[in-house]
């Protein structure tokens, strides 16, 4: 009969003990060996990470940890993405943008000390060429990488490609010191196995280094020494740590757990007051409607003047109020910020819409509105968006059941192109504008709405002009004119670009959202 | 064997019933566009394979431990479920443990003062514990305790300041003890408690009620009505003879209670970002991760079974006449 209650007295003093050691663990701790100094910075955000490895890496988080490791030979300054600066090299391009030189400016070290060289910039290029099955692999399709001398490299592509110097600042391709990733398995040939060595220590001459990476619970960066960049980083260590819920980031900064948090949405960021900030902009996601012009797939849909119907049918800033801080309405599929950008977007003008849906023969049928329920884009519910949208066409006469499933389960609809009638959205896989040229006749997004190039010859031109463009100043001109070609005659309705939140502490500054990588670590500082 | 096998079986075949293309929901937009990066990604994964010669292959694999690789982290699913298992475990034998004390507390009390106030005040509330949404009160406790009273640590199994213990049982603090760091010890501890009192509010009201009934069952029987007579105290009586009569029925549903904590830690892992075996199911099922999935679904499995042995084991040691029989 003692053993039970000896048991349980040691229990209970074991939840008494637990329950009275609680408090904000933002607090530095000491003891044992195992709590660190002061100068710690904790960022959370909702993970979506794989590696630490930059040459397999391709997820938001990813791209975090690997800029914050490794530097790239092209750079952007803040939330900026329309104009690609020097990272570790400037370039020079010839005439046609089908060769770029890039030149080192040297002073750059690894982390162990030795110089970031040409062949390290060769070398990882060649084994993300090499790595058929590594999700960055697509960003350097059609290119030719060759070592000049010790601080110049060449890239070569058959056609134009002024997207490259923009694609060459993705984090993905982030320079890995050479010497050290191949002798841990590195290699160009494909048979790399460096992926297990990169995701304990890492081999870059980034502002961090990697300390203690986690998939599932968090990542940890201290300073590196050796770092020679201009990005000189404003905490000694960094802990990005796995908060799947925007409603625990919330409360973990507000209570003082964390000082930044990458996930807010619109209304969560409304509940900052005093002692926070937030960094509110545009993302580059597009949220809109995909009116499919396949006659066996959609039906009434097809009709051009369906989709004209729909468009002039909604009223955008009522929309924009479902967003929260920081969305705009999207002016085109291309969203603020990118070159060719439309300056405005569609209007409502119910009448326009009661005669372009006279005259597409429009009966009064059910159309059914697929979309995924299950994934916000920048804090923006598809459910209450698809209601609006929902309401909003039935005053113009065009009646919708509303047809939610999963993502996981929708996609495949979607990218078949099967649906006829839905809301889909779209995200940069760079940051150049030649990313929504897919959305043109003939190509990815556009057959996803049964969009063939016969049925609009015109703009399949207006794409293949602006995609092979080689002079800078032309090709904006030439993106407007796709842009506002397929406002005016596509299949898809371009509704809201979410917003994207960075909410820290007043205790820190320096935040900026960058659609490529979401925030630079080593830009956020202590404040003054 | 067949039970697990069965497990196996269900698991991947619902799995491939579901719509949708783990590969464009794996690799996203951008790389399933490129097709050397989505022929490379079916041949490592055999995803070309028919899908009875996938679920073989799979079994063959699994006679070797191997539960194959997460379509969504990249890393064998045994490697991932060896770092989430311990995690759920963690709280899930922490709520069990107070569920049961506390509500062996209150059942029994409830019990002896039959239809009085206490006894309505007990089963109020445990009708309250089994009526809260298990999400809304991890967030409400959370902002409550963490960032209004600060009596409770933030989220996660440790504070960022700490680094995690050298991994013997996965169990953080276990782990910390066997290795002797106080700190770590009750830091981790600490961090329990919160989603431990959580994930036990349902669990008590569940076994309160039960362990009310059952005390009321035995307090008249005979040999309790024995013990009183031969003048021994009531907490003897209490402890050695009406509990240890209405352990049966208790142990039966505490047996359950575990397994139903099981699929509770999804939501609870969520609000305190635990990254326990719920966090890894809700992601393997978002990704449409297969393996993953499957690897859960095993567990899941295996957890029950070995629950339903000790719980048969547990009968014959409370009650010599199960063994006999």
């Amino acid at each position: 009969m003692r053993s039970p209650r000896l048991l349980a007295l040691a229990l209970g003093a074991a939840l008494a003990l637990s329950a009275c050691s609680g408090g904000n663990s933002a607090q530095p701790q000491g003891g044992e060996g195992t709590a660190t100094s002061g100068g710690s910075l904790v960022v959370d955000t909702a993970f979506s990470l794989e590696t630490a490895d930059p040459g397999n890496t391709y997820d938001p988080t990813g791209n975090t940890i690997a800029k914050a490791l490794y530097e790239t030979l092209v750079d952007f300054k803040g939330s900026d993405v329309s104009t690609p600066v020097p990272g570790l090299a400037s370039w020079t391009q010839n005439a046609d943008a089908t060769q770029f030189t890039f030149t080192l400016e040297g002073g750059h070290t690894f982390s162990d000390g030795s110089p970031v060289e040409a062949s390290d910039v060769v070398f990882t290029m060649q084994r993300v060429q090499g790595m058929k099955e590594a999700k960055p692999n697509f960003l350097l399709n059609g290119i030719t990488v060759e070592q000049v001398d010790d601080t110049t490299v060449r890239f070569t592509s058959a056609t134009p490609s002024l997207q490259l110097p923009a694609i060459l600042a993705n984090p993905a391709l982030g320079i890995v010191n050479a010497d050290v990733v191949k002798e841990h398995g590195g290699t160009t040939d494909g048979s790399d196995t460096a992926k297990a060595y990169l995701d304990t220590a890492s081999a870059g001459s980034g502002p961090f280094v990697l300390d203690a990476f986690d998939v599932t619970s968090q990542v940890v960066l201290k300073r590196n020494p050796k770092y020679e960049g201009d990005e000189a980083p404003g905490y000694d260590r960094v802990v990005v740590r796995n908060t799947s819920e925007s409603a625990t980031q919330l409360i973990n900064l507000q209570g003082g757990d964390s000082q930044v948090a990458l996930d807010l949405n619109g209304d969560q960021v409304t509940q900052l007051k005093d002692g926070f900030t937030v960094a509110s902009v545009p993302s580059a996601s597009t949220i809109f409607l995909l009116v499919n012009q396949d006659p066996a797939v959609g039906g009434i849909t097809a009709n051009a003047q369906f989709a004209a119907a729909v468009r002039s049918a909604l009223d955008y800033s009522s929309l924009l109020e479902l967003a929260g801080a920081g969305a705009v309405q999207a002016t085109g599929v291309i969203p603020p910020g990118f070159t060719g950008a439309l300056p405005t977007g569609a209007t409502q003008d119910l009448a326009a819409s009661k005669a372009a849906l006279a005259a597409s023969g429009y009966d009064g049928s059910t159309i059914r509105l697929q979309y995924p329920n299950d994934y916000p884009v920048g804090g923006v519910e598809f459910t209450p968006l698809a209601e609006r949208v929902q309401s909003q066409l039935k005053a113009a006469g065009i009646n919708v059941e509303l047809a939610p499933a999963p993502i996981a389960t929708e996609l495949d609809a979607y990218v078949a192109g099967k649906e006829g009638f839905s809301m889909w959205f779209w995200g940069p896989d760079y940051a150049d504008s030649a990313n929504f040229l897919p959305f043109g006749p003939g190509l990815k997004v556009g057959l996803r709405a049964g969009w063939t190039v016969e049925a609009a010859p015109q703009i399949a031109q207006l794409a293949t002009t602006a995609g092979s463009a080689t002079d800078p100043a032309a090709r904006e001109g030439d993106f407007a004119a796709f842009a506002q070609a397929l406002q005016e005659q596509g299949p898809f309705v371009p509704l809201i670009v979410p917003g994207s939140n960075i909410a820290t502490a007043n205790t820190v500054t320096g935040a900026a959202y960058n659609s490529v990588w979401t925030v630079d670590l080593a830009e956020l500082k202590p404040t003054a | 064997m067949l039970l697990l096998l069965g497990v196996t079986l269900v698991t991947f075949t619902l799995t491939n019933l579901v719509p949708g293309d783990p590969i464009a929901a794996a690799l996203g937009e951008g790389a399933a566009a490129n097709p050397a990066t989505v022929q490379a990604y079916v041949e490592r994964y055999g995803l070309d394979d028919p899908l009875p010669v996938q679920y073989l292959t799979y079994l063959g694999n699994l006679a070797h431990g191997d539960l194959g690789r997460s379509l969504a982290t990249g890393r064998p699913v045994a490697s991932d479920l060896a770092t989430a298992v311990p995690a759920t475990i963690e709280i899930a034998v922490c709520a069990v443990v107070v569920s049961l004390l506390v509500a062996t507390a209150l059942g029994t009390v409830a019990a002896h003062r039959r239809n009085l106030v206490t006894d309505q005040v007990v089963r109020v509330v445990s009708l309250i514990g089994l009526s809260l949404p298990t999400f809304w009160l991890a967030l409400v406790a959370y902002d409550l305790f963490f960032r209004r009273l600060g009596i409770a640590p933030g989220s996660g199994r440790l504070s960022p300041s700490l680094t995690p213990p050298p991994t013997i049982t996965g169990l953080y603090t276990v782990d910390f003890m066997l290795d002797g760091d106080s700190v770590g010890f009750v830091d981790a501890a600490a961090h329990l408690a919160l989603p431990v009192g959580v994930l036990s509010l349902f669990t008590i009201g569940l076994l309160t009620r039960f362990i009310r009934t059952s005390v009321l069952e035995v307090l008249d029987s005979e040999y309790v009505r024995a013990a009183r007579a031969k003048g021994l105290g009531p907490g003897r009586v209490v402890v050695g003879y009406v509990l240890r009569g209405a352990s049966l029925p208790i142990l039966t549903v505490v047996g359950i209670a575990f397994g139903s904590l099981l699929s509770g830690t999804v939501l609870v892992e969520s609000v305190f970002a635990w990254p326990g075996l719920g966090t890894y199911a809700y992601q393997a099922a978002s990704n449409l991760d297969l393996p993953g999935i499957m690897g859960v679904g095993l567990v899941v499995g295996v957890i029950y079974l070995v629950l339903n042995l000790i719980v048969d084991v547990l009968y014959g040691v409370l009650d010599p006449r199960v063994r006999l029989a």
